[in-house]
């Protein structure tokens, strides 16, 4: 598990997720904090979810998201 | 008039354009625009009611109709153009007291709703819980998340990770002041359910009482909808009552929960399991015409190494805590060992603590940093004996005549893989050792269970195997077939099952009644606008959250009473009156930088306004510097800061934080206000070498102009 709660993370592109909806094209480029990490199996696949600054909390792909800080 | 933005915002930035410009003539129309800004703005502030937009149309049309001025029949028919075009936003700010683009903003929530899954009004809620107006708050809450109880005893809380707060210091406790407003207004026979709709005659099956289901039944059944809910298990709660344990969440809560349901005409069907005791075309033959699957994730992965499957003491975490729900109270073993660093991992180890097992150890591959669990659970797991053994990867479960003896491990280091900043736990060679213990629980994480679900054969599934459905409306690819909470998300939080059964019951509100689905999901709405209660700017400051009391240790050990004792009176009271109230302040920084850059006073130190790099906030920092000019007031944009002069003090205060407060000075011959000290010193600096001195006499303009008026005649 790369993300863990309370982490800030930037929603950096799109990602070709199946879970991936238009109307998320609109938070690319978003600074939020992740909520609910993988808490299951540290699946790279699995979805987390992240409280977009501005725009609610949705559970997103892993592979559109980086953190922010790296401590 | 344009057409970007907020329609609403918009027309009123147009029409003080046409005030402005001075395009209209005749002072009768200019009145009407007048008359049509201050309508607009109470639309734009939330305090419009209904009889705005009838009000708004015919001076819009007196103006479009007028006679003697072009230019006012102009501006009136582009005007009556945006508001027919547009006239569901204008309506949907008096109703629902929202701006979607957040232009107005007044109607903009704050970043605790935004977050919350569910959408609630939590600015409006905790102020209400501070001034002790409990039973309100729960109205606010029970009209996002009927659930108040369950949500204040076990919620995961998102609101509190961007609660603005957090970055002055530690973040408002929303989830214990829920969970206290429900308590109090519960047993003050104060927790009442609204009124229904009038029966719309049709209804919607739900299949799973679990919070998704439940939530979405509770909106229908107010939506006059007759709701059924089919369920497995003997009992309503779902994952809330077989997975989370009684000392965290009383099952009298879920009881008394679901009997607000009940009450509203919810009819429950227990012990009935859908594809077995119960089907699709028999639930559509006793006349229902919806149907929610909220089945939840209730199959646990399997560890996937040898001896699993040969012993009868490995079980799956989720098994063992529905057991122990439905009444099992023996230990499942001397030495128990958990697999997993999850929530329902620490929730299976402190149950069996409680059940009387003597040793309790939880084996985690990965780090203490790394562990998905509630960081307060595990410190409480800690304190209660469980033993955590981190970087311990499984490798076998080893016995011998049927017996399980052990579980072998192999030690773990955390590795950076080459192609990703992924840290993963690799097996350090040679390092096996034994774990010795008669029951290992699995808790790996789980997994949508399909048993029950082949009869609706056309039903998309995702590749994650949970239910594929269009998350804005939850409907799946089944036309009438909804979907809602871990079904669909996989295991997830109870917020987000509930905000999900809010958004599922719109939804199917919209299916039944013949209405298109929307494209975007909701944007939280705003239930009200608490005025600001003022307190001390070092109070402000200083007010610490409190620790929760928990149950002594010993109870902990060997009981299920509730470990979170919840806050007293007092204190929540106080806790809420940490909140910063960002429903208000949007923490646009406007104040900052007039305080700043125009006035060079700098005296506004709100460190806080940053989300990506906050820096110190001090309110008290204010006094020291303020010269109460009423700048920053001016151009709030939100009235946040204001700024007014009251029992011979002038008072600057940011959502009722007193920020400053001077003793004003008056004329010393007419005795109108001047302003405070500083303030007059600030001027007097500014202006040294064109004012006009009055002596050493502190005098307004008028008796200034006045005494130097009789000063040059007296030298004549």
């Amino acid at each position: 598990m790369v993300f863990r709660k309370g982490q800030k993370v930037e929603l950096f592109r799109r990602s070709s997720d199946e879970s991936w909806e238009p109307y998320m094209d609109a938070f690319v480029g978003l600074h939020g904090i992740v909520t609910d990490p993988d808490t299951a199996i540290n699946d790279p696949d699995a979805l987390v979810e992240v409280s977009l600054e501005g725009k609610g909390t949705h559970r997103l792909p892993q592979d559109c998201l980086r953190p922010l800080d790296h401590d | 008039m344009a057409h970007n933005g907020c329609p609403v915002n918009r027309s009123i930035a147009a029409f003080e354009d046409v005030l402005a410009t001075e395009r209209l003539g005749d002072p009768k129309n200019q009145r009407r625009v007048e008359e049509l800004i201050q309508l607009l703005t109470d639309v734009a502030w939330g305090r419009a009611g209904d009889a705005h937009l009838p009000a708004i149309a015919q001076l819009a049309g007196e103006l479009a109709q007028d006679p003697g001025e072009a230019r006012a029949r102009e501006t009136g028919a582009a005007f009556l153009g945006v508001l027919n075009e547009f006239r569901e936003v204008f309506q949907s700010h008096i109703d629902t007291h929202n701006c979607a683009s957040g232009d107005c903003v007044r109607l903009a929530p704050a970043p605790c709703q935004m977050t919350c899954p569910a959408g609630i009004d939590v600015p409006t809620y905790v102020s209400l819980i501070g001034e002790g107006r409990d039973a309100e708050a729960i109205e606010v809450i029970r009209r996002d998340n009927p659930f108040p109880w369950v949500c204040g005893l076990v919620c995961t809380r998102p609101c509190e990770f961007m609660c603005v707060r957090g970055r002055i210091d530690r973040p408002v406790g929303i989830k214990p002041l829920k969970g206290f407003a429900a308590e109090r207004a519960l047993s003050r026979s104060q927790y009442r359910n609204p009124p229904r709709e009038s029966d719309k005659g049709q209804k919607v099956a739900i299949i799973g009482a679990g919070p998704g289901g439940m939530s979405a039944a509770y909106y229908l059944a107010l939506k006059g909808y007759g709701v059924g809910v089919i369920e497995a298990q003997p009992s309503a709660g779902g994952m809330i009552l077989l997975g989370i344990p009684r000392y965290r969440l009383p099952r009298e809560v879920i009881d008394r929960e679901v009997a607000m349901l009940q009450e509203l005409g919810v009819e429950f069907r227990f012990n009935t399991r859908f594809g077995v005791d119960t089907s699709l075309a028999a639930l559509r033959g006793e006349g229902y015409e919806a149907f929610l699957f909220a089945i939840g994730a209730h199959q646990s992965f399997k560890l996937g190494i040898p001896g699993e499957g040969d012993f009868a003491g490995v079980v799956e975490a989720v098994d063992f805590l529905r057991r122990v729900a439905l009444g099992d109270r023996r230990a499942p073993g001397h030495r128990v060992v958990v697999i997993g660093g999850g929530n329902v991992a620490i929730d299976a180890a402190r149950t069996a603590l409680r059940l009387g097992s003597e040793t309790v150890t939880l084996a985690y591959r990965r780090t203490r940093h790394e562990m998905p669990a509630d960081e307060e659970e595990v410190e409480q797991a800690e304190e209660e004996g469980i033993q955590l053994a981190f970087l311990t990867i499984p490798k076998e479960v080893v016995g011998a005549e049927g017996r399980l003896q052990g579980l072998r491990c192999l030690r773990a280091e955390m590795v950076r893989a080459d192609d990703s900043d992924r840290l993963r736990p690799v097996p350090v060679r040679d390092s096996d050792f034994l774990l010795e213990t008669d029951i290992i629980i699995a808790a790996i994480g789980q997994r949508v269970d399909e048993t029950g679900m082949e009869e609706l054969a056309g039903l998309a599934w995702t590749r994650r195997h949970t239910i594929d459905v269009n998350m804005v409306s939850m409907e799946t690819n089944q036309p009438g077939i909804f979907a809602v909470g871990d079904a669909v998300t996989g295991p997830a939080t109870v917020i987000e099952a509930i905000g999900g059964g809010k958004r599922a019951a719109e939804a199917i509100d919209r299916h039944l009644s013949g209405l298109p689905q929307p494209k975007m999901p909701p944007v939280p709405v705003r239930r009200g606008r608490v005025a600001c209660r003022e307190i001390a700017a070092n109070r402000k400051m200083t007010l610490k959250r409190p620790e929760m009391p928990l149950l002594n240790i010993d109870r902990r050990r060997t009981t299920f009473q509730q470990v979170e004792l919840g806050y007293d009176e007092a204190a929540v009271r106080d806790e809420a009156s940490r909140c910063l109230r960002c429903d208000i302040c949007l923490r646009c920084g406007r104040c900052v930088e007039i305080c700043r850059d125009k006035m060079k006073v700098d005296a506004l130190q709100m460190g806080y306004f940053d989300f990506d790099h906050p820096v110190e906030t001090d309110f008290r920092a204010t006094a020291e510097r303020c010269i109460l000019c009423g700048a920053c007031a001016a151009n709030c944009p939100t009235g946040a800061m204001r700024m007014e002069d009251r029992d011979g003090e002038r008072v600057l205060s940011l959502c009722g934080t007193v920020l400053n407060r001077q003793a004003l000075l008056c004329c010393e011959d007419c005795g109108a206000v001047l302003g405070p000290l500083r303030y007059l010193e600030y001027v007097r600096k500014r202006h040294a070498t064109i004012a006009l001195r009055a002596d050493s006499r502190s005098l307004c303009d008028a008796c200034a102009r006045q005494a130097a008026a009789a000063a040059v005649e007296t030298d004549r």
